[in-house]
């Protein structure tokens, strides 16, 4: 091939988001006749998963297909675009804001200095929630252990009345089997049920309200450029194919996994309200104030959002 | 630049070679391993590379789960330094009474306890290392056979659950974590029996080896007192044990309750002094010192290796072979042993898992039943030279004058051990996979 | 059983084997770094009693321990070279000649300086990056929580500061070895 890339993306080898961003980069072979060759790695391969923005920018990588609340100690703002805790309960709704809503611009922005040039964004099914205590409602939080990972979760959690747990990924199964914590903010469904955590906690909250992360894919902006129009071309359009591709597998495989686990008397899967999410994402809309006032960018895109989401009459 | 024009397959030749030359002049192994790869990252890929060698470095000493090696070497050091060690390995030679090798099969039963108290090994061995190896010695035991019990059993941390290679090997392939803690039981008790019955067997033919007490020294011990001795330790693996399994602490907290439990009974035992404690303390930071920058290396070397496009490499070698099933699964075994030569785990695990466990599944095994001979195969790795982790774990804490090259010797029979248990659960899959069925 | 505590101590003080000036201020630092893995424990501690006992987990417990920990094992590295502790094959190196061990030495010695330079330069990229904004603002890298502590920046900054450390100390021991007057073998240091 004329360009060999190497991309690094935010998952484990065995995780669908894995297989299909795989899938993404055979795609890219296909579309540029083979002039383009990417060969993806699961978390961690090449770098820690918090420095691939760096590497890709220094060239280390070519490229990146990830969670960019990873770099949210680098900038708030990344946080905020990465996973705006409580504000999608649909991956289209992110994808829509992202397209039409102003989202694209500012996230391109954002990365630009890095030496990185944003092609697209991808989004995913909500992260379905693990818990070994029945949660119907917000009020129902209240005291709840729950492990939350690195943003703004944590906090908007804490105000929600649950007693938000720091934990590393590899400690979540145990600590859930044995107590430690009574819920967990883990991945999609799916990945979930086949880890068997639906079977040490009976009650999964699905889908999801909480946590519903943008897939950025990005590559080195020096490459990019150099790119012929051609290409430069097929790599936008395919990564728009990746988000549709992605979201359905993701159903699918969801879907699957729900049949499974009702098929287990002892689960039962819990559909939140859409009272119960609105109720939600207005305590959430108080940390997202918080967070506005970090930055510049933060403040921009916290209005843009805002205005996005009462626009489709969503606040 | 030059040296991508070897290609990645005499890279590999070379990066091995280079490594193995370097390690005879004495150079330590940290640096080898590390200024190996430096030199690759650099010479593959250009000075703007170079930062994703300290990357690596960040990358790997932010693992939360290492947390628990300091408290676990912290535990050992108090624990030797308060006299409770002491006392508890004489109970043990009372209990043992005329039973030749009877305290080195009490060792590696303490080492299965350890085993179900942690999720990492570093921290048992080294907590084995200096409580049960000079006792053991000081009892007239075989060095050989004391080292092996000692480094043997201290690995057995990452088989029993919870164990952190098996929650790795779970996320990576997205198999249940609970299925492979099931499936690992049988094949960690499988490999405890085979070292105690190794060690009752040679001891038997030649009793020197694990010399047994005397008359007049039976005569004069008491069994109640060597019960009491037992007390403090019982307590401290309660605590452990009970802080995990009660859902009170995670795996890597649990060894701090370990750590606050030894303190407790060294107050108690009024053994407690500020200088015992400052010492405990620096040993631990000097320990984790020299374990830690081994691993460091190493994480560094599958970075640049992985960019080299190392395991499209190995995956290449893998799909071209033409043979049934069986034979692919040992050629990956095979691998991984090698690999196990050079690497620790967490590499191995971060090179070959998402090459290997995609193809299993395609070949049509059962991904847990792969989980397990994965997690038996790491068990060698830790033993086997030059780069053998659980020998430099002992080596930074045993008496100076046992060399690495004692303790590869004495691991020999133990490694043929493991690899007989590997052999059996690869050929009798129901050994690992009955407990989930 | 303090005498227990005193004979191993004696033992260790004994095994220390310190070849320059450098090293034992370096040696002698680790009485007071030491208690931060005493500080990761009560820390360690105090989550657990929070979160079981009291119910309100904290939201510094995990990234604190993760700090001091990961602090202790870059300075371990510095720790363990002035003491001469970093595990080597040492099967053909105490085989040789006092001589050709002195030349073991320096070869030795010029190696690991190329390692530390390296990790040095690379280092030095990684804390620009970590402490400066993409145009060059100060801003420190944080874990990227609500809290945000900018643990990330200063262990980065560490890591500079340890391989740094490493090097100087390397330097020095090259300089030992080439002065080493090898005609009386008994006073090399790393014989015993
Ligand atoms: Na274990
Ligand atoms: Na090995």
């Amino acid at each position: 091939a004329d360009y060999n890339w190497t991309f690094q993306t935010s998952e484990t080898a065995g995780e669908p988001g894995f297989v299909n961003k795989q899938k993404w980069a055979t795609s890219v072979g296909v579309l540029s006749g083979g002039r383009i060759a990417i060969e993806i790695l699961p978390i961690g391969s090449v770098v820690p998963h918090t420095d691939t923005l760096d590497a890709v920018g220094a060239g280390i990588l070519q490229g990146h297909l990830t969670d960019p609340s990873y770099f949210s100690g680098k900038d708030p703002a990344f946080a905020m675009m990465g996973n705006l805790v409580g504000a999608w309960s649909d991956p289209f709704e992110l994808l829509g804001f992202m397209e039409s809503g102003g989202g694209n611009e500012l996230y391109a922005e954002l990365v630009e200095p890095y030496g990185v040039h944003f092609i697209g964004a991808a989004a995913t099914e909500p992260e379905a929630f693990v818990s070994r205590v029945p949660i119907r409602t917000v009020a129902d939080l209240k005291g709840v252990k729950l492990r939350a990972p690195e943003g703004m979760v944590f906090e908007i959690f804490s105000k929600a009345g649950a007693a938000p747990v720091s934990l590393p990924g590899s400690e979540i199964f145990s600590a859930l089997d044995k107590g430690v914590v009574d819920a967990a903010d883990n991945t999609v469904f799916a990945t979930n049920q086949a880890l068997g955590m639906n079977d040490i906690a009976h009650y999964p909250l699905y889908p999801g309200f909480h946590s519903l992360p943008m897939i950025d894919i990005s590559m080195n902006k020096e490459i990019w450029n150099g790119l012929p129009e051609d290409l430069k071309a097929i790599l936008s359009a395919s990564v728009k194919q990746f988000s549709f591709n992605h979201i359905y597998s993701v159903r699918q495989l969801d879907a699957a996994a729900v049949a499974l686990a009702k098929a287990n008397p002892e689960i039962e899967i819990i559909n939140w309200s859409g009272d119960e999410r609105t109720k939600f994402r207005r305590i959430a809309q108080q940390e997202w104030q918080n967070w506005a006032s970090r930055s510049e960018m933060t403040q921009r895109y916290y209005d843009t959002v805002t205005a996005y989401l009462s626009g489709r009459n969503l606040l | 630049m030059g040296l991508s024009s070897l290609g990645v397959e005499y890279g590999s030749y070379i990066l091995v070679a280079a490594i193995f030359l370097l390690l005879l002049t004495g150079q330590p192994l940290a640096w080898v391993t590390g200024l190996v790869a430096l030199v690759f990252t650099f010479g593959w890929f250009g000075g703007m590379a170079l930062p994703l060698v300290t990357a690596r470095i960040f990358g790997f000493i932010t693992e939360y789960s290492l947390v628990a090696i300091p408290m676990f070497i912290l535990m050992a050091a108090l624990l030797d330094r308060s006299g409770i060690a002491k006392s508890l390995f004489s109970g043990m030679r009372i209990l043992a009474g005329r039973l030749p090798g009877g305290v080195a099969v009490q060792t590696l039963i303490v080492a299965i306890l350890l085993a179900a108290m942690s999720g990492v090994i570093g921290g048992e061995i080294v907590l084995l290392g200096i409580l049960a190896l000079p006792q053991m010695l000081r009892l007239g035991y075989d060095r050989n056979l004391s080292i092996g019990v000692v480094v043997a059993g201290g690995s057995l941390g990452t088989m029993m659950p919870p164990s952190i290679v098996l929650i790795i090997y779970g996320l990576v392939a997205s198999v249940s974590i609970a299925d492979l803690f099931l499936a690992a039981i049988t094949p960690a008790l499988m490999l405890l029996g085979f070292y105690v019955a190794y060690v009752l067997y040679i001891c038997w033919r030649n009793p020197e080896l694990g010399p047994p007490m005397s008359d007049e020294e039976m005569a004069q011990e008491s069994i109640g007192s060597a019960l009491r001795s037992l007390a403090a330790p019982l307590f401290i693996v309660l605590v452990v044990l009970g802080s995990i399994y009660g859902g009170i602490a995670s795996i890597t907290e649990a060894a701090a309750m370990g750590v606050l439990a030894v303190l407790l009974i060294s107050l108690a035992r009024r053994e407690l002094t500020f200088k015992m404690l400052q010492d405990s303390l620096v040993h631990t930071l000097e320990t984790c010192g020299m374990i830690i920058w081994i691993g460091i290396a190493a994480a560094v070397l599958v970075g640049v290796y992985n960019l080299m496009g190392g395991n499209r490499f190995v995956a290449d070698a893998i799909l071209g072979i033409n043979a049934p099933p069986v034979v692919i699964i040992m050629v990956m075994m095979l691998i991984l042993l090698v690999l196990g030569m050079f690497l620790d785990w967490i590499g191995i695990a971060l090179l070959t898992l998402p090459i290997f466990v995609p193809i299993v599944i395609q070949l049509g095994y059962d991904p847990i039943w792969f989980g397990i001979l994965f997690a038996v195969n790491m068990q060698v790795s830790y033993l086997t030279p030059p780069f053998g982790p659980a020998a430099f774990y002992l080596k930074s804490v045993a008496p100076k004058e046992i060399t690495l090259k004692h303790i590869y010797t004495a691991l020999l029979p133990f490694i043929a051990l493991q690899l007989t248990v590997l052999a059996i659960i690869l050929f009798f899959p129901p050994i690992a996979t009955w407990a989930i069925n | 059983m303090a005498k227990v505590a005193e004979i191993i101590a004696k033992v260790e003080d004994a095994d220390a084997e310190i070849r320059t000036g450098f090293d034992r201020v370096i040696a002698g630092s680790t009485k007071i770094l030491a208690w931060t893995i005493f500080a990761a424990f009560v820390i360690t501690v105090v989550e657990v009693v929070a979160r079981y006992v009291l119910n309100s987990p904290t939201f510094w417990a995990h990234e604190s321990t993760t700090f001091l920990i990961a602090a202790t094992f870059l300075i371990g590295g510095p720790i363990a070279l002035a003491r001469d502790k970093h595990i080597r094959v040492r099967m053909f190196y105490d085989g040789v000649s006092p001589a050709r061990r002195r030349l073991l030495d320096i070869f030795n010695s010029v190696l690991a300086l190329v390692f530390f330079g390296g990790l040095a330069f690379a280092g030095w990229i990684m804390v620009s990056k970590s402490w400066f904004s993409p145009i060059g603002e100060l801003r420190l890298e944080g874990t990227g929580t609500s809290w945000n502590p900018p643990t990330p920046a200063l262990l980065k900054m560490l890591v500079l500061i340890c391989v740094s450390i490493m090097f100087v100390q390397t330097l020095l021991h090259l300089i030992a070895a080439i002065r080493r007057d090898v005609s009386a073998p008994a006073d090399t240091a790393g014989e015993k």
